[in-house]
Order: structure tokens, then sequence, then C-alpha cells
């Protein structure tokens, strides 16, 4: 009982000023970055300017109306109902209802309006983001968990959202009834105004002491649900291992590590933020108190009267619930911030960077392939480069078979062919132009791939084929894939090529997916193709079967083929022997075998286990 | 529902202090008005300052009160909100980790995850707001209604009448929301479906330029969850504008009536003023109310979407037996499988036997049931008919836990996680000595490679470790099997990405290892060095022996064999 009384005090201090050397942006949450940001959403926003500045007519109106509305009442009161009037009364009353009308109209209209910008916006920020990640490059992915991009389209775009659809109003609302209030105040008695002002300071204090807290916090929330969601993708994705590996329990404990950090943040920005009305009020009534005594003493001494000070009094009141909202708005809009920057984050990332001077589609890729000397490594500043010095010709239409020991660099040196990768030192040409100068998705669609790392989109069989050429008929798709013996197994599934799959492809074997995806291959018309391992998978029979086909894949295409299996590589023009990232060996079956080297000694290894 | 309160329910205390420090300020703020008037009547009208101080004081002194009870009270909700999020959230993960493969279909991944982060956020915020603030408009709502009554019965009857009708309305308004919202969160799972896809895939869709083509699929459903979303807040928020003027309107009869009273003599004007001010009072919480109803209406929806995984049955795990493995002898009687949802079994009545310590090599055509049949071992599927026995005691009568930790399975695509080597390797086996993982290591050919890194054993390794060559991805699952020293290892097809060299040193390394291996593969050259080789068509067991026997034998090992040969004959003319 007395743990759970004094537990909500048992959260561990955050200490605001240590985390801050992990950001790259160690810009602390100012004024100047939050209205910077702010810019950026209102760049969004303004294409709907007209609408939103209807908004603001309405939101005008609205709280125009709003004060006129318990105006007209006292008036009503007073110069009626304690006169006993009852002709004025009934006209007054007539003009109230109309009051009360344009009232609600008004605020129907102003937020059915703001509600339409507001996702509109947000949408906006949606696709934005969508496409820009489509710009960046590979090596951007390989370092991020994909829940944690998840979680800036979902929570951090949501923060926006309720931001947009409901503060912008209530702020503008409230600075509305404050000027009017204000006014009215000073009309009454500019003494007791100033007096009421005084409080002003103070709530900027103490706003500047929550709010350079509750920023960060905000902050290091988003980022602690991103991490958190970030987790749970890859413990979704990998339940399989975790089963077979009863790695459950382990799961759960760094899911609840994680968990942890996410409640001790959102429970420092929850409970600072909700400071900030209690804060208020207190100032509120402190002032109300101060007036009320300043303001006997004025009515004492003659300076007014006290009437004044009861009106007064009555429209301090009005005065004090704005200035509320707005602080609660001001705290709301940092959460917002706090969302709308981890978005930007992303959007102001460098793109891949793509001269793009001749993205021309007339471009016919004749599939001439040269390196020169060329190196490369993932990471800065590794002593042994992934690729070194890598030198090679491939005219138009060569079979070149990579080969060589794990590791060595064969899908490394596919992966700078398709510039998924750029080359760190050296150049690669094709057909006379260096790779630079030819857009990466006008190089792209003149290859076809099959990779290691066979995908399958949400779709149908159908559809997944199809991908390797949108126009093809459902014919060809068909004909491709008897043609990669896939269409027996197609025909065997429940709906046959309008079968249903997931990208997770259950009820689809490793091999079968191989199959679909050189089908795919064979459906695009490429000059340039690449099989990484493209049949590890597939047994021996089915790979003989699909052989011929293959073989008539890579006729007169520039062919790039990584393979362990001899079959595979023996049929290459060219076969290119990596070892450590270096080319130790080049040239046909027959010229390697006779030289007796590397090469000789991986096949004779082979013909041993034979 | 009840589940859910039953997570608030350790938290019990905080929520009735929390409750109980609003009502205190709640009441300071009800006293407000009274205490303005007594300064106002008793003091200033008056001309006495000293009850104007008296009760200026008295104000302050509450005040404070209020804005102890204020602060104190944020503590406690915030512990309440972020201590059920943190609760529900655990509750929700492991029961998803307990679903069997079949129910984990049954709800898509990018949904799972937008129930555990956004769903529960909203739940979280719904109820750090009721604690705080969100009673607050409705006990002032109730409290101006019940104090215009002490003013004048008749004229308050007005309130007793109005007040219902809104309440009915708002109910009504919050079932219909919640059900628009229930849509909205639905198009958020598509949205972060496609996106999910997109970032699994991207290389694909690069290498392909499907870029437009899926910026277009994003679109079409961002523009949805748009629309949808606008739809449930606009319905939401016309309530206030239609709330608020039955409400003025209410005020405006009051003012009639009061005055007909008036004028009869039946009330007086003081009460009318009064009244007026409570409804005035009223009128502007109601500001307060759409907010709320939108909080309540999305919490709902939240909330139904949660309780829908909570409430997903899970077959209770009778607690098997956790003893009585000792040598890995494995035995199927009869198996047949089907994925659940298809019709075609994917095994057919497959019997075998592998023996304590034996090599067994399990060949087929692509699709002929490999993988499947290595699923069923550790009961990551049920076999549909017939059983399966490990040391002669059928698997079902296992504890689940206890029989997984004595298989080591190596999946056909490496699955690694974010993190370091060593962490990755260590996953294996939670109990793993270093001198342990090294030596895994250095049997599954990787502990020079990973030497060779800047950070050797330190080495992070990204999301399915794509840092590292497929060879590279498959030794490291061996060497996280291997850690586990189990008593069968599965080898899916582990050794495809490696050339022949270093397999050979895996699987001579595997020697050492007393456990009984089956492994899958395609290569003759493997399966000859196995103690028996069991060779699958069509899901069916067509073949079993060793490599001689099945030369012999078998026409289909004849097929593929000589499939290989083809390249082995050639080879073997040019060694020559």
């Amino acid at each position: 009982m007395l743990k759970q009384l004094t537990s909500p005090f048992k959260y561990k201090r955050f200490d605001l000023n240590k985390n801050d050397q992990r950001s790259k942006n160690n810009q602390k949450v100012g004024l100047k970055e939050g209205l910077r940001t702010i810019i950026k959403i209102w760049r969004y926003l303004s294409e709907k300017k007209g609408q939103f500045f209807l908004v603001l007519l309405m939101v005008l109106i609205s709280s125009a109306l709003a004060l006129l509305g318990p105006y007209l009442i006292g008036t009503t009161i007073d110069e009626y109902i304690v006169t006993q009037d009852s002709n004025g009364l009934v006209f007054l009353l007539g003009g109230l209802v109309l009051v009360f009308v344009f009232h609600s109209l008004s605020l129907f209209l102003q937020n059915f309006w703001m509600i339409g910008i507001s996702q509109f916006t947000v949408n906006e920020m949606r696709s934005d983001l969508f496409q820009h990640l489509h710009r960046l490059p590979i090596s951007f992915f390989d370092k991020r968990q994909h829940g944690e991009l998840m979680s800036r389209v979902t929570n951090d775009i949501e923060n926006v959202s309720s931001t947009l659809n409901s503060s912008v109003i209530q702020i503008f609302s409230s600075l509305l009834t404050l000027i009017g209030t204000i006014t009215v105040m000073l009309l009454l008695s500019p003494m007791l105004t100033a007096i009421t002002l005084l409080i002003i300071p103070l709530m900027v204090i103490g706003m500047k002491w929550i709010t350079k807290r509750t920023g960060q916090l905000f902050k290091y929330q988003q980022k602690n649900l991103g991490e958190l969601n970030g987790y749970i993708e890859e413990a979704i994705s990998g339940q399989k291992m975790i089963k077979a590996y009863s790695q459950e329990d382990r799961i759960l404990k760094e899911f609840i590590v994680k968990g942890e950090e996410l409640r001790n943040s959102g429970f420092w920005a929850q409970t600072i933020s909700g400071f900030i009305p209690k804060v208020m009020n207190m100032l509120n009534n402190l002032s109300f108190a101060v007036i009320a005594c300043i303001g006997g003493l004025f009515a004492l001494n003659g300076l007014v009267t006290i009437g004044v000070i009861v009106i007064f009094a009555e429209y301090a009141r009005q005065f004090t619930r704005p200035l509320n909202d707005l602080a609660n708005q001001f705290n709301t809009l940092l959460s917002a911030i706090a969302g709308a920057e981890r978005v930007f984050d992303i959007l102001e990332e460098d793109i891949e960077k793509d001269n793009q001077s001749r993205d021309d589609e007339s471009i016919d890729i004749k599939g001439e392939v040269v390196f020169e000397n060329v190196s490369f490594s993932y990471e800065e500043g590794e002593d042994r480069q992934t690729i070194e010095h890598v030198s090679f010709h491939a005219s138009p239409g060569e079979i070149i078979a990579l080969v060589g020991p794990t590791g060595a660099g064969k899908t490394t040196l596919i992966n700078l062919i398709t510039r998924f990768y750029d080359a760190d030192d050296g150049r690669i040409v094709i057909d006379g132009i260096d790779i630079h100068d030819i857009g990466r998705d006008t190089l792209r669609k003149q290859m076809a791939f099959v990779l290691q790392d066979t995908f399958l989109f949400q779709g149908t069989v159908m559809e997944n084929i199809r991908y390797g050429r949108l126009n093809a008929t459902d014919e060809e798709v068909i004909e491709a894939a008897k043609l990669a013996n896939a269409d027996s197994f197609i025909q065997k599934l429940p709906n046959g090529y309008d079968t249903l799959i997931h990208h997770d492809g259950n009820g689809i074997s490793h091999g079968q997916k191989q199959l679909l995806a050189i089908a795919r291959a064979m459906l695009a018309n490429p000059k340039i193709l690449v099989l990484d391992e493209a049949t590890s998978s597939i047994d021996t029979i089915t790979e003989l079967v699909i052989q011929e086909a293959l073989l008539r894949l890579m006729k007169g295409r520039t062919t790039f083929v990584i393979a362990h299996r001899l079959n595979t590589i023996q049929n290459a023009d060219q076969i290119i022997v990596l070892k450590d990232g270096k080319i130790i060996e080049k040239g046909t079956h027959n010229e390697l075998i006779e030289k007796k080297e590397f090469y000789y000694d991986m096949q004779a290894q082979h013909a041993a286990i034979h | 529902m009840r589940k859910l309160g039953s997570i608030l329910h350790p938290y019990r205390i905080s929520v009735m202090i929390a409750l109980f420090l609003m009502l205190i300020e709640l009441t300071v703020e009800l006293l407000h008005p009274l205490l303005m008037a007594k300064i106002i009547d008793d003091g200033i009208l008056k001309e006495d300052m000293h009850m104007v101080v008296v009760w200026g004081g008295i104000m302050v002194a509450l005040s404070l009160l209020a804005f102890a009870s204020g602060m104190i009270n944020s503590f406690y909700a915030a512990h309440v909100s972020q201590g059920f999020g943190f609760d529900l959230r655990k509750q929700i993960f492991v029961k998803i980790q307990s679903f069997t493969f079949e129910k984990l279909s049954k709800f898509p991944a990018a949904s799972l995850i937008t129930r555990m982060t956004n769903d529960i956020t909203q739940l979280q915020n719904t109820l750090f707001m009721g604690l705080r603030i969100m009673l607050r408009a409705p006990l002032l709502v109730i409290g101006s209604v019940i104090l215009s009554f002490f003013v004048n019965a008749q004229i308050a009857m007005i309130f007793a009448v109005l007040v219902p009708c809104l309440i009915i309305m708002l109910v009504w308004m919050m079932g219909k929301g919640s059900r628009l919202f229930q849509n909205v969160q639905s198009k958020l799972d598509q949205v972060n479906d496609v996106l999910r896809e997109n970032l699994i895939g991207m290389r694909l869709i690069k290498a392909y330029v499907r870029r437009d083509h899926e910026i277009k699929r994003f679109k079409t459903s961002s523009r949805t969850l748009k629309e949808k979303t606008i739809k449930a807040l606009r319905m939401i928020e016309t309530s206030m504008p239609v709330l608020l003027f039955i409400m003025n309107m209410g005020i405006l009869f009051i003012l009639w009536i009061g005055q007909a009273q008036i004028t009869s003599g039946n009330v007086q004007v003081g009460e009318v003023v009064a009244i007026v001010n409570y409804g005035l009072r009223t009128t502007s919480a109601l500001s307060m109310f759409s907010f709320i109803i939108m909080f309540l209406s999305r919490s709902r929806a939240s909330a139904s979407r949660i309780l829908e995984v909570l409430d997903t049955e899970v077959d209770v795990r009778d607690k098997g037996e956790t003893a009585g493995i000792s040598g890995g002898k494995i035995a199927f009687e009869d198996v047949s499988f089907f994925y659940p949802g298809t019709k075609e079994p994917v095994l057919k009545e497959i019997s075998f036997t592998v023996n304590e310590g034996e090599t067994v090599a399990v060949m087929g055509g692509t699709g002929s049931g490999k993988s499947s049949l290595f699923q069923l071992i550790p009961r990551l599927y049920e076999a549909s008919s017939g059983t399966i026995y490990i040391d002669d005691r059928p698997i079902d009568s296992l504890d689940l836990t206890f029989l997984r930790n004595q298989i080591g399975l190596v999946p056909q695509e490496a699955v690694l996680f974010s993190g370091e080597i060593e962490n990755n390797i260590a996953w294996g086996n939670n109990t793993a000595s270093y001198e342990q993982i090294i030596e895994a290591a250095k049997a599954a050919q990787i502990h020079e490679t990973i030497e060779k890194l800047p950070k050797k054993y330190k080495t992070k390794i990204g999301q399915k470790g794509v840092n590292l060559s497929g060879g590279q991805k498959q030794r490291l699952s061996v060497a996280r099997a291997l850690v586990r020293k189990p008593k069968i290892l599965l080898l899916d097809d582990s050794t495809s990405a490696l050339d022949v060299k270093t397999e050979k040193r895996l699987l001579d390394a595997l020697k050492n290892y007393s456990c009984t291996t089956l492994l899958i593969t395609q290569k003759i050259s493997t399966a000859r060095q196995a103690d028996k080789i069991l060779l699958l068509d069509d899901g069916k067991l067509v073949a079993e022996g060793n490599h001689q026997e099945l030369l012999k034998n078998s026409s289909l090992y004849q097929k593929i064999s000589q499939s290989q040969m083809k390249g082995e004959m050639a080879n073997v003319k040019a060694v020559n």
C-alpha cells in the first residue's frame, strides 16, 4: 500500500543535458528551431491558404459571437427583466437566437474546413515522406530498423495530425478572445488592467521552465516510441527463429527494457506538461485576489466605482481562460513539433546522387561492362576494402561467372554494377559511358535480377511475375512461368495464378520462390542479366530442366552469374575468380583448369568430393 | 473490457488518489464564485477592506491547496497512464509470442505493430486526461445543475430536461464515432503494411524500378486514410455546435420563463440571474465535451482492436515432460501435414527412423516438403496426422520449451537480429561463455571472417544482417545453432551459399558434435557423406538408404545423380 503511494515519485530522473551529444542535431529545443519546424509545416498548409483564411474568419466571427452572447444576456437581464419590459425582451431574445444560430454555424464551418485542411496537410507530409524514402540510397536502409522508420509515418505524423485538427483553431480563438477582453478591460480601467497584466511575466517564467523540459521530453518520448516500434517489428518478423530457439523470454526481457525507457520519458513528459494548467490556475487566482484587494482599495478611495470592479472581475476571469488555453496549446504544439521534426529529419536526408544527365529512355544499352581499377568498401575506415583494384572487361552478350570463396566480394561487385552502391575509386563504364552519367533508373530498367533474397509482394502470383514487365499480357506471364518450370506448381495452388501471396510467402517453398523470381527475370527483356545464386535452393533436376531456358535467356545478354555449382559456371565465356576482394584469376573454364592454380584447386576439391 | 480493467487494478490506489485530488481542485473551483461573491458583497460593497483581505486570503489559501493537489495529481495520473500502457503492451507482446503460426497469420504484422503502439497510446492519453481533467467538465455541469436546483427548483427543471437529452446525444455520437475510428485505425494498418513491405523489399523495388508503382499504391492507401479520418473527425466535431445551440436555446427559454415568473412574483431577479449564470458555465464547459467524446470514441475503437488480440484463444500448452532426451533418435510414424488453410498435403504418410548420432541427408525436388518436415520436429507446426517420436517419446508429450532447447534449427533464409555478432551467436544459448561462442564460430567456419572485421565479435549488424554476404549469414546461423550444443541439428540447405572447400570443412567440424544431424541439401556430393539419405518426392518418402543403395534402387536418385554428374564428367575430363 505504501509502495503504491510512493511509486509515482520513484521514476528515474531525466538528465536532459547529458543525452544531448548523441543526436546529430545537437540543437536544444529553442524557439528558433521550433519556429523553423512550424514554417515547414506551414509550407504544406499554405496550399489551402484560401480555405485557411476562411477558417480564421470563422474563428473571428465565432469568438466575437461567443463574447456577444453573454453580453447580450447581461443586457437582457438588466434592461428587460429587471424592468419587466416584455416587448423589448422578445426583440432582444430574437436577436439572441440569431446570435446563437450564427455562432453555432460559424463554429461548425470553422471545424469542418479546418479538419479538411489539416488532414490534407498530414496526407501530403505522409506522401512526401514515402516518396523521399524511395530516393534514399540503400546504405540508408541498411543502417535502420524498419519499425523505427514506420513509426515516423504512424506515431510521429499522428502528433502533427491531432494538433492541426484542433490546436490551430484554439490558439487563434484564444488569442482573439484575449485581445477582446483586454480591450474591454482597458476601457473599464487601465489601472486595474495594468495590475492584471503583472502576472504575465510570472507566467512566462513558469512556462519557460516547463517547456524547456517538455520540449526535450517529447522528443525523447517519440524517439523511444520509434525504437520500441522497431523492436516489435523485428520480433514479429523473426517469430520463427524465436520459437525454434525458445527465446521468447529473452525477447520479452529486451522488450521490457525498451518499454521501460518509453514509460520513463512518457511519465516525465506527461507529468511536467500537466503542471501548466495548474500553474496557470494558481496565477489566475492569485491575480484575482490581488485585484479584489487593490480594487477594493481603489473603490474606498473613490478611484473606481464598485460596478466597474464587479464587471472587471468578470472580465478578468474571462481573460484568464484563454490565457490558460494558450499555455496548454503551446505545450501541445511542442509535442507536434517533436513529431514533425522526426518526419523532416528523413525528408532532409541526402538523396542518392544521380547525375541524371542522361536519364533518357532512348538510351539503348548494348551491354558492354568494363571495370577499371575499382575499389570499394561498405564502411569507411575499414583496413581491408571489400573490393580492391578490380578490373575486367565484359563484351555485350558475354556470360561472366563470378566465383570465389564466401565473402570474397561477389555480391558486392553486383551491387556496384546495379548502382546500389557507388565505387569509392576507379571507374565503371557501360557502353563507353561512365556509369555515373547514366541515370540509375535508366540503368536498372535495362537489367533483370534474380537476387539472393527472393522477395514476393502482396498480390497474386500473376502480379508477382508480371513485376518483371508491367505491360506483359497474361499469356506472356504464363509462358515465362513455364520456361522457369514454375507453371506446374502454380497450377497446384488453391487459385492457380490468382492465388494471393503475402511477402512472408507461406505455402510456397524457398525453391519455388526462386523459380518465380526466375520467371520474373525471363519476362523482362533485359540487356544485362544478374543472377546471384539464382538456383542455389533449386534441386539439380529442376535446374537442368530450366538450364536450357536460362541459357536461352542469357543469350545475347551480358550476364553476371554468381554460383557455386559447376554446371552453372562452366558455360561462362569468362570466369572471374575473386578472393579477399581481389581478382586472382580470369579466363574460360578450360584455360583456368590448365593453369592449375586456385580455380583448378577449387574444382579438384570438388572432384575429390565426388 | 474487463480485461482492460484488470490491468488497471494494480494502480487502483493511485487512481483513487488522483481522483480525490481532482475533486479537491474541482471543489475549490466551484467555491470560487461564492468566494468572489463574498469579496464583492461583504467586502467591496460594504467598503470593508478587512473582509476583502480575509476572504481574499481564504481564496489564496484555497488556491494554493488546489495548486498543490493539481501538481501531485499530475504525478499520479501520469504514473497510472504510463504504467497501464506498459503493462498492456507487455501483455499483448506475451500473447503474440504465444500464438502459433496459424493464429499469427490472422493478424498482419503491420496491424499488430499499430495496435501495440498507436492504439495503446490512444488509451494512455485518454486515461491521463480522464484522471486529470476529463471529469471536470461533466462534474461542473452536474454541480451547476444541482446548485441551480437549490436556487430555484422550478426554473431549474428546464435543466433536468435539457441535460439528459444532451447526454443521450453524446452517447449516440460516441457509439457512431468509435465505429468510424475503427475504420480509421484499420486504414492506418494498411498504410503501415504497404510501408513495411516497401522497406523490406527496397532492393527489389529499386532493381525493378518499380518506385512509381509503389508510390501510387501508397498514395492510394494514404488518401483513403485521409478520407476516413476526415469523416470520423467531422462527425464528432459537428456535435459541439449542435449541443451549444441547444444549450443556448435552453438559456433563452430560462430567460423567457424567468421573466414570466418574475412578473407573477414567483421568482426573484437574483435567482434568475444565478441560474442563467450556471447555465452559462455549463455552456462553456460544453466545449470540453466534444474533446471528450473524441477521445472516448477513439479509445473505444482502439480498445476493441486491442481486445481482439487479447481475446484470441490460445491453446493451453500442457506442461509436458522435461526430461528424457539423451541421444536424439528421431522417428516419424505415418506423418502427414498440410499448412493451415490449404488443402493439399505437403507431407504424405512419412515414416522413417534416424538413429542417435546419425547424419542423414534429406533430398528432394523443389517443393517436395523438405523444409516442412523440418518445421514439424520442433513443433513450429503440428503434424496433421501421425506421430513424431524423439528417443521413443512422442513429441507432443514433451514440454515445448524443453523440446526446442534440444534442437538447433538453421533455416534456409538466415534471420539475424540487430545487434552485435557476439549477441547474435549467443542468442542460441543465453548461458554460453565467450569461449563457447568462439568454439561454435570456429566450427561454423566463420571465426576467421569475424576476426577480420573492424570490431570483431562486437561488430554491429543491421536488421537482417545486411552488411554480411549470404554465405557469411548462413555460417553465422550455423554458429548460433551449434552454440546450443543441441541433440538434434537441423540444417536446412545451410551450405548452399558456401563454396565447396568451406562446406567440407564445416561438415567435418560437425563430426565433432555428438548430435543427430539432419541436413537438407541438393548436392549428391554432400549427401554421399551422410550415413543415410531420405529422398522425398511430392511429399512422399520414395527412398531411404545410403548413397550406394539409392544409386542402385532409386530411379529418381539416379536422375539426380546424373544431372550433377554431367558437370562432374566434364570436370573429371578436364582435370585429367
